[in-house]
């Protein structure tokens, strides 16, 4: 069986946003996951990570489109169509 | 116009526009104004249409869309600074907004202080603050935040290595935590005791 390698609090801190974004896999998420499971420390962290995400995500609501801009944008693929034809 | 050609052009159109909403979103956060933001993504669809032809997959439209107006706004902005400055990454890597809000207890009478920190700001004041940070790190958390792009996704949109977005998203956020502390002190949202 491989050895999962033991992590310090500041390397699991170093990859809680790859975790969030689910981006560890082998090795890196099971020594994390170890890590996470005996430090209640870290945990909270985590936990603040992804509030804090989540927060950020939530505040950055959405960007009306400018009126008429696809009319715009349609106009302008013409006339390049035109300029080139 | 010839009808080969004709039929080129709606099939762009067919295959683009859609995205339209997505890219104006990317662009608007890029520039953080709306008149740059649409020049930007005029831009990108004549720079698009240009090289149509060497689309090979069409499912990967939005991708190679995205790639186009990241490779755009690189190109305008070379050299601009940011309103943020970018510390040593060791320095960055010792930040925690967590502990400082925990250290320095910015709201004493709070059951909960970390939510209470948080919810101190305002819609526009997270937006201004992810703003400010330098765009190699703005663009791939907008990416993630706004568009859910995986690590994948966002190494071959902004044409970088999976280790350079990782570190970048990781950093970024490291920006962002001490911009938000930073901007709560100004603004007199916390107290602090010992600084």
């Amino acid at each position: 069986m491989e050895q999962i390698e033991r992590l310090t609090c500041s390397d699991a801190v170093r990859q809680f946003f790859a975790y969030l974004d689910g981006a560890l896999a082998g090795g890196s998420l099971e020594a994390l996951e170890e890590h996470l499971e005996a430090c209640l420390n870290c945990c909270q962290k985590l936990d603040f990570s992804r509030k804090l995400d989540a927060f950020v995500k939530d505040r950055l609501g959405e960007e009306p489109l400018p009126e008429g801009i696809e009319e715009r944008i349609r106009r302008r693929i013409e006339d390049d169509g035109k300029r080139e034809g | 116009m010839p009808e080969i050609e004709v039929e080129a052009r709606r099939r762009f159109e067919e295959l683009t526009l859609p995205h339209l909403k997505s890219l104006y979103r990317f662009a608007s956060r890029l520039t953080g104004n709306r008149g740059a933001a649409e020049d930007l993504v005029q831009e990108t669809f004549l720079k698009a249409l240009d090289s149509f032809p060497t689309l090979r997959d069409p499912a990967r439209s939005k991708a190679w869309l995205f790639q186009i107006l990241s490779r755009l706004a690189i190109d305008r902005h070379r050299g601009e600074a940011r309103a943020v400055t970018v510390e040593v990454a060791e320095d960055l890597d010792r930040f925690s907004l967590y502990d400082l809000i925990w250290e320095e207890d910015p709201l004493p009478y709070s059951e909960r202080l970390h939510d209470d920190f948080l919810a101190q700001f305002r819609d526009g004041e997270v937006r201004a603050a992810l703003s400010a940070l330098p765009e190699a790190y703005l663009a791939p958390l907008t990416l993630l935040y706004a568009e859910g792009m995986t690590y994948r996704e966002l190494a071959e949109v902004l044409d970088l290595p999976m280790g350079t977005v990782m570190s970048r998203l990781h950093r970024g956020r490291k920006i962002l935590e001490r911009e938000l502390w930073e901007y709560a002190k100004r603004r007199g949202l916390v107290k602090t005791w010992n600084k």
